[in-house]
């Protein structure tokens, strides 16, 4: 019973500890230029809102019943297998990425990614192994979107497409131009076997969503408006992919400013 | 001259390391007791979160972060209104982090690339954190002020969670007019509905 008294002194002094801090914290103020709106574009172009709005909705609910379900079962696979299939899909796309590195002027990275593919293509077992990572070539990623937006094509309005979630039109030209040129589909159509090509986007699908499980949910259940919310991040991640940002002091840093009243 | 600007530059920059080293040491405290506290399976749901949450009141610089994210709906709202959202975003800023960091309350990190920015005096904490098929770069964004240290940003995969919710709150803020003593009832609601789910799924 003593043990329990001193228990809860303790506890409410603690607590009374962490109120006295959070009050301090209260009184932090920012100058007013921190919420000034030029520096950060608020306004994303969505003139298809209301449509957006409807495939996200659309989009929200599959993602809910069937692909986050079927990540989930993913991530249950025993880790070699995850790997082995994320590096396999991620190798089937290097042909496309030397392209567009190619097409934006990257030779050194091109040159890079060759290798990659070489590498993890043969001592990798069809990619199922990152060799190449163990010897020191580095993964990067471009894609057509990313090459448009290099030759200064602008983003266009947002779209949300079905099934394939949040894009903008630059991107979406550059995912069908992906899709038609991609050698693997070629092959796969020339083969007569176009199956391959739904089969390897949804797996991609699933491999991808199993990696983001926890701040696809944090976001969703903590959202205002969760539309806003995944368009805003979009914008946001495909800006620092054609930027090509590797390390975080590039990104937009919001004016916020610390006194003490 | 030259060896007086090479004694100056090596000065500031291990000035610079100094600082970034001192907040990488702070954050990491922070963050431990954040994740200790999930990994706590003696303290009940609500307990837990109100720990957390004081932590995040304590160490984010929520007011500064509330007021940007209110953009241009601060400017014409009236002091009450004012208090009344920043208590509100502050519950809400904490339920984001707390979901966040519940994710990644199983798997190691490590505090890595630790940068100073000293144009904007801002230090840049890359967290990697490990899970059994790869790893997620966090990087917090962290200010001193007055011999204290702020987060006031963090940043998942490039994405801003502050620009975000800038960007999530005008959406909502333009369905009210910008009127902030409206956009404090929904923002309310959403902390109501987001608690119950966190309590609810832990």
């Amino acid at each position: 019973m003593a043990i329990f008294k001193i228990l809860i002194v303790f506890a409410s002094l603690f607590f009374y500890n962490f109120s006295l801090l959070a009050v301090e914290s209260d009184t932090v103020k920012t100058s007013s230029s921190d919420f000034e709106t030029g520096n950060f574009e608020d306004e994303i172009y969505d003139p298809l809102e209301p449509i957006n709005r409807a495939i996200f909705g659309f989009n929200n609910v599959a993602d809910k019943i069937v692909l986050e379900p079927v990540a989930k079962g993913y991530r249950k696979l025993p880790s070699p297998i995850q790997t082995g299939i994320g590096n396999f899909l991620s190798n089937l796309k290097m042909p496309l990425v030397i392209v567009n590195q190619l097409l934006q002027g990257q030779g050194k990275n091109a040159g890079e990614s060759t290798g990659r593919f070489v590498v993890n293509s043969t001592a990798g077992l069809f990619g199922l192994f990152d060799v190449a990572d163990k010897i020191g070539l580095e993964q990067t990623q471009e894609d057509f979107g990313q090459t448009l937006a290099t030759w200064g094509v602008g983003d266009g309005f947002y779209l949300v497409l079905p099934i394939f979630g949040p894009s903008n039109v630059r991107d979406t030209a550059g995912m069908v131009l992906a899709y038609t040129t991609d050698p693997v589909n070629a092959y796969a159509v020339r083969e007569g076997e176009p199956w391959i090509l739904p089969v390897r986007t949804a797996t991609n699908a699933v491999d991808q969503r199993s990696k983001i499980i926890d701040e696809v949910n944090a976001m969703r259940n903590n959202s205002l408006d969760y539309y806003a919310a995944v368009r805003s991040s979009y914008y946001q991640y495909r800006k620092a992919a054609i930027l090509n940002i590797d390390d975080n002091s590039q990104t937009p840093l919001p004016l916020i400013t610390i006194e003490f009243e | 001259m030259r060896l007086f600007i090479q004694t100056f530059s090596l000065v500031l920059l291990i000035n610079q390391s100094a600082l970034a080293d001192e907040a990488s040491s702070w954050l990491k405290t922070e963050i431990d007791f954040i994740l200790n506290a999930y990994n706590n399976s003696s303290t009940t749901n609500e307990t837990r979160f109100l720990i957390i949450e004081n932590t995040i009141n304590y160490n984010f610089a929520g007011a500064g972060i509330a007021k940007f994210v209110a953009g241009k709906a601060w400017a014409g709202a009236e002091k009450n209104t004012k208090k009344d959202y920043i208590t509100s975003f502050k519950r809400h800023l904490a339920l984001n982090i707390a979901s966040l960091m519940k994710g990644y309350s199983n798997q190691e990190y490590k505090l890595i690339n630790i940068k100073y920015d000293s144009k904007n005096k801002v230090s840049l904490i890359d967290m990697e954190i490990y899970n059994e098929t790869g790893s997620l770069v966090v990087t917090w964004r962290v200010k001193k002020s007055k011999e204290r240290y702020f987060v006031i940003d963090l940043l998942v995969a490039d994405i801003s969670l502050v620009v975000t919710k800038r960007s999530e709150f005008n959406s909502m803020l333009k369905t009210v007019d910008y009127d902030l003593h409206e956009f404090n009832k929904l923002l309310k609601d959403q902390n109501e509905s987001s608690y119950n789910k966190f309590i609810k799924s832990n």
